[in-house]
C-alpha cells in the first residue's frame, strides 16, 4: 500500500481528533469511601475561599479546623462563574480529592461523574433539618451535607413601597401588578420589578410558571408549554412590554439598581443583602428589604420558591474520611455554625443552630425564612446531569418571546423540544 | 480623503479603541455607590481613590503579577526561538512536503481551543506538569506558534537569499548564518512576534485558571477569583487593580511600538 501526502495528512488528522477526545474511564466502584484511611491531610475547594464577604471567615474556619485535627488542608478557589467546569474537570482528570463546596444546583452533573460520597452515614450526625437535607440528595442517596440553606425569593424595598401606597405585600399575581403599576406611577427612573431579563438568570422563570400552576415537569415529562407556563409568559411579557420590568437585567444588575433605591421588587437569594447593602448610597437601605412571599394566581396557594443552597461533598479517594470529618464540623457544630452565620448571615442548616437566639433575632433571617425559605421547592431540573443546558434552552425561549420573536406558546414549545432533546 | 474625512475617522478609531480604557479609569475613580447610576456619567461626580487604596489588602495580586510576567515572557522567548527555526526552514528551504507541514501548522489554529483545553489538562495531569509554569508556557507556545511562524515565514521572505549565501561563502556555517546574519536583520519580525506571544500569554483566562492552580495563577484569572463571585461584583476595584498592574506592560510596549509596527508591515510586503 502506498502512502500519499493526502493519506499522510489524513491519518495525522485523525490522530489529532482521537488525541482530542476526552478519556472517561468508569469510576471504580468503592466499598466504603469514608472508610478511615489513616491520612489526615485532605484538600477543601470552594469559591467561598475567595469572595470578599466570606474569605477571611473561612479562612480561619478552615485554619482553626486543621489546628485542632493535626492535619494539613490544602485549599483551592475558582471564580463561582466557572467553578463547576473546573471541579468537573478535575474530577474527570482524577486530580480533585478531598471536601468541596457546591450550589445544591450542581449535585446531579457532579453525582454523573461517580466520584462523589455517598455521606448517607454522616448525614445523621447533626440535626440537620429534613428539608436542608433534602437538597442534599441525587436520587435518594445523600451526596451533599448541607451548609446553608434557603430559596430565592422576591424582596422588597419597604420604602418605595410606602411611597407608592402600597401598604400590605401582594399576595396575588393581580395584587402584585397593581403593585408594580404604583410603583411605575413615582416616576424618576423607578424600575417596578428588576426581574431577570438576561438569559444567563431567568432560570428564576420556573418559579413563576409553579405561580401559574404549571408543574413544570410531571411524572418526570418536561409539561413547560402547558397552558399555565404559557400564561406565565404571556403575563411576563405584558410586564416587560409595559416597562414595568427592565430589559437587560440580571442578578448582579438588579442588585445594583436596587442599592440605587430605584427598584420596588427584586428576586434573590439570602446572602444578597451583604452585596446589596454594600453597594447602597443610604446606609439605612438594609432596614428597607423586605422578603416578600411570592405572589400565586389564586390567593390561598401556598407560594413556591426556587430552593438555593451550598453543600459540602467530599471526593472518593485518599484522605476522604478525614474530609468528611471536616464537612460534619463545619456543618454541623455550633462553633462554626454561628461563626459562619454571624460574619456571613448566611443561615445554617442544623435545628439547634436555626434556634439560637443569633439566628432568631436578626430580623432579615427570621423575615425570608417566613416568607421565602419555608416554602421552597428544588429546581425540577436539577435532576438532569445537563441541567445547565436544560435551563438555558428555557431562558432562551423566554426571552424570544419577550423581545417578541416567538409567540409565548411557539417559544415554549421550541424550548420543551430542546429540553426534551437533552434529557434523552 | 479630505482632511476632515481623515480626522472623523480617526476620531471614531480613536473612540473605539480608547473609550473602554477611558471608561475602565472612570469605573475606578468612582465611588461604589455611583458605579451603576443611571444615566451613567462621563465623568464620576466623586473621584475617590479608595480603589487604588484597597488593592495593598491584597498581596495575592503582587503574585498573580509576578506569575503573569513569568509565564508571558517566557512564553514570549520560547516562541520566538522555536518558530524562527520552523519559519527560516520554510523561508529558505524547498522540500518534499513542505507547503502541506505550512498548512498543517496554519490548520492547528483550526481547533476550538476549548476542545485542546481538556487534552491539554489531561496530558499535563498524566506528565505531572499541572499547576506549572511550564504547562502554562507549553500551551501558550502551541496557540501562538502558528501565527508566529507565518508571521515570520514572511518576514525572512524578505531578506535576500543573497545575503545568506554570501555569508556562507565567507565560511558561515548553517547556524552562524542564521544566529549572525539573518536573526539580527529581522530583529523587528522576532521582537513583533515576540509582543504577540507575550500579549496571547498575558491575556488568557481559561488555560491559565485551568492548568496553573491557586499558586501559579494569574493575573487574568487571578483578578476574576478576587473580585467576581457569587455575591460580589466589585467592578470598580477589578477596575483599579486592572489599570495598575497593566501599567508595566503597557510602558514595554511604547518603548517597543517601533518595532512591532516594522515587524508587522515588513513581514506583510512579501509572503
Amino acid at each position: 500500500m502506498s502512502l500519499t501526502r493526502r493519506s499522510l495528512l489524513a491519518i495525522a488528522g485523525a490522530g489529532a481528533l482521537a488525541a482530542c477526545a476526552p478519556s472517561t474511564p468508569a469510576p471504580p466502584a468503592v466499598e466504603d469511601p469514608l472508610k478511615d484511611d489513616g491520612v489526615k491531610d485532605f484538600s477543601f475547594t470552594a469559591w467561598s475561599l475567595n469572595e470578599a464577604s466570606t474569605k477571611d471567615a473561612l479562612q480561619s474556619m478552615v485554619d482553626r479546623y486543621a489546628g485542632g485535627s493535626g492535619g494539613k488542608i490544602t485549599t483551592a478557589s475558582y471564580p463561582y462563574n466557572d467553578y463547576l467546569n473546573q471541579v468537573l474537570l478535575q474530577i474527570r482528570g482524577g486530580t480533585l480529592t478531598g471536601a468541596m463546596q457546591v450550589d445544591v444546583a450542581w449535585l446531579a452533573t457532579l453525582a454523573a461523574t461517580g466520584r462523589l460520597a455517598d455521606l448517607g452515614s454522616i448525614a445523621g450526625k447533626a440535626d440537620y433539618t429534613e428539608a436542608a437535607l433534602s437538597i442534599g440528595k441525587v436520587q435518594g442517596k445523600q451526596y451533599g451535607i448541607p451548609w446553608t440553606s434557603a430559596g430565592i425569593g422576591l424582596i422588597a424595598n419597604k420604602d418605595l413601597l410606602s411611597q407608592a401606597g402600597v401598604t400590605n405585600p401582594p399576595k396575588t399575581i393581580t395584587e402584585f401588578e397593581s403593585a408594580l403599576r404604583a410603583l411605575k406611577a413615582l416616576g424618576n427612573g423607578v424600575v417596578p420589578w428588576a426581574a431577570m431579563t438576561k438569559v444567563d438568570q431567568l432560570k428564576d422563570f420556573i418559579a413563576w410558571m409553579w405561580a401559574f400552576g404549571s408543574p413544570v415537569v410531571k411524572d418526570g415529562r418536561i409539561v413547560v408549554g402547558d397552558d399555565a407556563s404559557v400564561e406565565a409568559l404571556t403575563w411576563y411579557k405584558k410586564l416587560y412590554d409595559e416597562k414595568l420590568i427592565a430589559p437587560d437585567v440580571n442578578r448582579f444588575d438588579a442588585r445594583a439598581l436596587f442599592a440605587q433605591g430605584k427598584v420596588g421588587f427584586y428576586e434573590d437569594a439570602i446572602g444578597g443583602r451583604g452585596a446589596v447593602v454594600k453597594a447602597a448610597t443610604d446606609k439605612s437601605l438594609g432596614d428597607k428589604l423586605m422578603p416578600v412571599s411570592r405572589p400565586m394566581r389564586s390567593s390561598g396557594v401556598k407560594p413556591v420558591n426556587l430552593a438555593w443552597g451550598h453543600a459540602l461533598v467530599v471526593l472518593q479517594g485518599t484522605g476522604a474520611a478525614a474530609a468528611s470529618r471536616f464537612v460534619t464540623a463545619v456543618t454541623g457544630t455550633a462553633a462554626y455554625n454561628s461563626e459562619w452565620f454571624a460574619k456571613t448571615g448566611l443561615p445554617p442548616t442544623t435545628k439547634s443552630a436555626l434556634d439560637t437566639a443569633a439566628v432568631k433575632n436578626d430580623a432579615f433571617t427570621t423575615a425570608f425564612t417566613g416568607a421565602i425559605g419555608g416554602f421552597v421547592a428544588a429546581d425540577p431540573f436539577w435532576i438532569y446531569p445537563k441541567f445547565a443546558q436544560i435551563e438555558s434552552a428555557l431562558a432562551n425561549g423566554v426571552q424570544a418571546a419577550l423581545i417578541g420573536k416567538a409567540s409565548p406558546k411557539d417559544a415554549l414549545a421550541e424550548a420543551r423540544t430542546q429540553m426534551e432533546a437533552l434529557t434523552a | 480623503m479630505t482632511v476632515i474625512t481623515k480626522r472623523i475617522t480617526i476620531a471614531v478609531i480613536g473612540v473605539f479603541a480608547f473609550g473602554p480604557v477611558y471608561w475602565l479609569l472612570v469605573t475606578a475613580l468612582t465611588p461604589n455607590e455611583d458605579v451603576f447610576r443611571f444615566p451613567p456619567r462621563l465623568w464620576p461626580s466623586r473621584v475617590t481613590w479608595e480603589h487604588f487604596a484597597n488593592l495593598a489588602d491584597n498581596p495575592a495580586l503582587a503574585r498573580y503579577l509576578t506569575n503573569s510576567v513569568i509565564v508571558a515572557s517566557l512564553t514570549a522567548v520560547l516562541t520566538v526561538m522555536v518558530s524562527a527555526y520552523t519559519a527560516y526552514s520554510f523561508s529558505k528551504f524547498r522540500y518534499r512536503g513542505r507547503r502541506s507541514l505550512m498548512y498543517l501548522i496554519l490548520a492547528s489554529q483550526m481547533f476550538p481551543q476549548a476542545l485542546l483545553l481538556i487534552t491539554l489538562y489531561l496530558i499535563f495531569s498524566a506528565s505531572g506538569l499541572l499547576n506549572t509554569y511550564l504547562a502554562l508556557i507549553l500551551s501558550f507556545t502551541t496557540f501562538t506558534l502558528p501565527l508566529c511562524v507565518w508571521m515570520l515565514k514572511g518576514f525572512f521572505d524578505t531578506v535576500p537569499d543573497e545575503l545568506l549565501e554570501a555569508a556562507k561563502v565567507d565560511g558561515a556555517g548553517q547556524l552562524s548564518a542564521i544566529h549572525r546574519i539573518l536573526l539580527p536583520v529581522s530583529l523587528p519580525g522576532l521582537i513583533a512576534t515576540g509582543l504577540f506571544a507575550f500579549i496571547r500569554g498575558w491575556n488568557d483566562f481559561i488555560f491559565a485558571l485551568t492548568l496553573a492552580g491557586p499558586e501559579k495563577q494569574t493575573l487574568p484569572p487571578g483578578l476574576v477569583n478576587t473580585y467576581l463571585g457569587e455575591f460580589q461584583a466589585a467592578w470598580p476595584d477589578l477596575m483599579a487593580a486592572s489599570l495598575v498592574v497593566s501599567l508595566p506592560v503597557v510602558i514595554g510596549f511604547v518603548i517597543l511600538q517601533r518595532y512591532l509596527v516594522a515587524g508587522l508591515v515588513s513581514g506583510a510586503v512579501k509572503g
